[in-house]
Parts: C-alpha cells; structure tokens; sequence
C-alpha cells in the first residue's frame, strides 16, 4: 500500500524504460565525442572514418559534383584538390623523417656532460683522499703477493704470468 | 680472492663452486642465445612496414613457443636440481668448526679436541698493513683448515644477523643468532681464500672480512696443537 503511494508520488515517467523513451522521441544520453566517428591520420589507416574537410565551399560542392560523372575527365589539379578535402597529407608527407632526433641526441650528451662536470667538481672539492695502498709501489707488492701465492691459477692472473721466465705471458 | 675490478668468478677451489661454474656457464649461453633472439624479433617487428590488426590467434606458432621454452626451462632445471642436492650431501665430516659471528669480527672454535680452542678473527685496519697486505681482507689471526678434508661449519651469530662468505669455495651461509647453519666443504687447493660479511650488520659490516688458509694436514696439526 505504501508502496503504490510513493510510485504515484515519485511520477510514473521515472520508471519508465529508455526503449519506449526513444520510441517517443527522446534521446537516451548525450553522445560523447569520443564514441562519434572522427579523422584519424595514421599510416595504418588508409581509410579513415571521416573525410577531413567536411563543411565544403561551393567551389568544392561543385567538384564533388563533377567527382560523380567520369574520372578521366578530371584534370590532375581537380584530382589533387579532390584528395585534400578527403585527407590532410600524403603517405610521402606522413613518413617524412624530422629533426626530432638531433635535440633528443644533444639533450642527451648534454646533460651526461653535465653530470660529468659536477661528478669532476665533487671529486677534486669535496672528497677526501684515497687510502695509500692505491700508490704504484704498494699495488706492485700486492700484485707479487698475489702471484706468490697463485691466486686464481687456471683462468685468473696467476695464468698470465709465467713463472720461468718471470714475466707476463705474452 | 678478487682481481682489481674483477667481473668474473673467482677460480674454484672447492668441486662444489666448480660445479657452480659449469652451471653458470651453462645458463649464461641459453641467456644469450635467447637475448639475441628477443632482439632480433624486436628489431624486426618494429622495424616493418607491414601492418594487420586483425590477426587475433595462431595455433601452430603458440604451440611452438610454449613447447620450446618448456623445453629450455627443463635444460635449465635439471643441473640446477643436481647440484642442489649435491650440496645438502650428508659425509661424515673430518672435522667440525663452530664461526660465530659478532659485530664486527668473526670466533672460530674448534671443539674436536681434547682442548677446546678459540680464534678471534679482527680486520688489520688500513694503517696497519704490513707492505702488499690486502686493504680490507686481512685478518689478525687466520683460520686454518686442513687440505682434502671434508670440513663441516656449524655458523651462528652472537648479536646480529651476519653472512660467513667464501666466494672462492662457493659458500656463503647466514649466520642467524639462536640458530646454527651448516656448511660441509673441501678444498684440494692449498692457499689463501677471502671472503667478506655478506649480511648487513651494522656500521662495520664493510670491515669484518674472512681469511682462512688451507693447509696441509701436518701442518695444521702442529699449528692447532699450538692454539
């Protein structure tokens, strides 16, 4: 009982289902403009949905015209005009190569300079010195420790040096 | 132990990390074999001109590269398995030897002997290097294990979690507090192996690294009699 009181109250035409509301002439919902066809210029699609001019001056109204009657009566500037009001650039102006990768190349380069410069910049002002077994003397007694005590002998640097003659092997 | 920048492993000195090597080899081909292969199809696809949107499916080419991965997948797994159980390989060990672990230096005891004994192991600081010492790989006092003999390591911690590492042998093994973990090795290569704390443990865990010498079997006699 309750329930017929508030359908009555609420108005029958909420209830209502959207075939018959389109039946009497009422649009469902706004078509939103992405599900609309459009003028897509990809080279993998030859055929877009949409010409790409599509209001038409009068002067074009009447090639579309003559477009209806036989082609080999159209001269090669009609027939050039024909193809850009159906599509924006030609195949050949679509791959032509551009510029693009000589900024993205020299970007590049020139913020790993940089980063060089203020790598150089941290080493020489702010780092501290390094141990001194990195010195030439020092490094020349590890690397004689190292073959004394044959260190890595099959494939490591004990096996580049050989033991006769006391030199690198050649 | 390790070149200057050196990439590579280091030579094996246990048949364990031998094995490891092999096995390394072995999956590094297949990795490149497949590398080559995804760039060149990668090269080849983006680099076409031909374009079809509606190709959805293809049995014979799905059925081609399933099978072939499972059959790669296999090759990969088969050595894999070996050399894990090759590992967990129960021998009756010749010898025991506890490593604990503390922050930030490595105990060694041996507790075979009628005498129990015990090594603590610190890093030499870099002012105290002897000429040719190795910066951050000598220790005050090495451990010694005997050459050919399988040696069980039972590794724990004290405080921290820390990781007793011998890249040379192809060990390296956690050492969890209130837990022992165990190791079984051998080496019939004579020499000094380093290996550095594998877990992180605290501001010196660069600087607790592991020296163990192996040597002969009388020479370790007389030097454990001595400890």
């Amino acid at each position: 009982m309750l329930a017929c009181r508030a359908i009555h109250a609420v108005g029958r035409r909420a209830f209502a289902s959207s075939s018959s509301l389109l039946a009497h002439g009422h649009v469902v919902s706004k078509p939103e403009p992405w599900t609309l066809p459009s003028y897509y210029e990809q080279t993998d699609i030859p055929l877009p949905e949409l010409p790409y001019v599509t209001e038409l001056t009068s002067a074009q109204h009447a090639l579309k015209e003559k477009e209806k009657g036989p082609w080999g009566s159209l001269t090669k500037e009609e027939k050039i005009d024909l193809y850009r009001i159906k599509f924006h650039r030609t195949y050949a102006e679509m791959n032509k190569p551009t510029s693009e990768w000589k900024t993205v190349i020299g970007g590049t380069l020139f913020f790993i300079g940089a980063t060089g410069l203020i790598y150089l910049w941290t080493r020489i002002y702010v780092m501290g010195p390094i141990p001194h077994t990195f010195s030439e003397e020092w490094v020349a007694m590890q690397t004689q420790r190292m073959l004394d005590m044959h260190v890595n002998p099959i494939t490591g640097i004990s096996s580049h040096w050989d033991y006769e003659k006391k030199e690198w092997k050649k | 132990m390790a070149n200057h920048l050196q990439f590579n492993f280091q030579d094996a000195t246990s048949p364990l990390m031998q094995e490891l090597v092999k096995f390394h080899d072995h999956s590094l081909t297949i990795l490149f074999f497949i590398s080559a292969l995804i760039l060149y199809i990668l090269m080849m696809t983006s680099l076409s001109k031909l374009t079809n949107k509606n190709i959805l499916d293809s049995q014979e080419i799905e059925m081609v590269w399933t099978v072939i991965p499972a059959f790669i997948l296999i090759m990969l797994a088969l050595p894999s398995i070996q050399i894990l159980y090759l590992m967990d390989e129960i021998a009756s060990p010749d010898i025991t030897i506890k490593t604990v672990g503390h922050q930030w230096y490595w105990t060694y005891e041996f507790s075979d002997l009628s005498k129990e004994s015990e090594i603590e192991s610190y890093m030499l600081p870099t002012a105290d290097l002897q000429n040719g010492d190795f910066r951050l790989l000598e220790v005050d006092n090495r451990i010694s294990v005997p050459m050919d003999s399988k040696i069980r390591m039972l590794i724990t911690s004290e405080d921290v979690l820390h990781a007793w590492t011998l890249p040379s042998m192809g060990i390296k093994v956690d050492a969890v507090p209130g837990r022992l973990n165990q190791v079984t090795f051998s080496s019939s290569l004579p020499g000094l192996f380093f290996g550095q704390c594998s877990e992180i443990c605290g501001a010196n865990h660069s600087f607790m690294p592991i020296a163990m010498e192996v040597i002969p079997l009388k020479t370790f006699e007389s030097w454990i009699i001595k400890l």
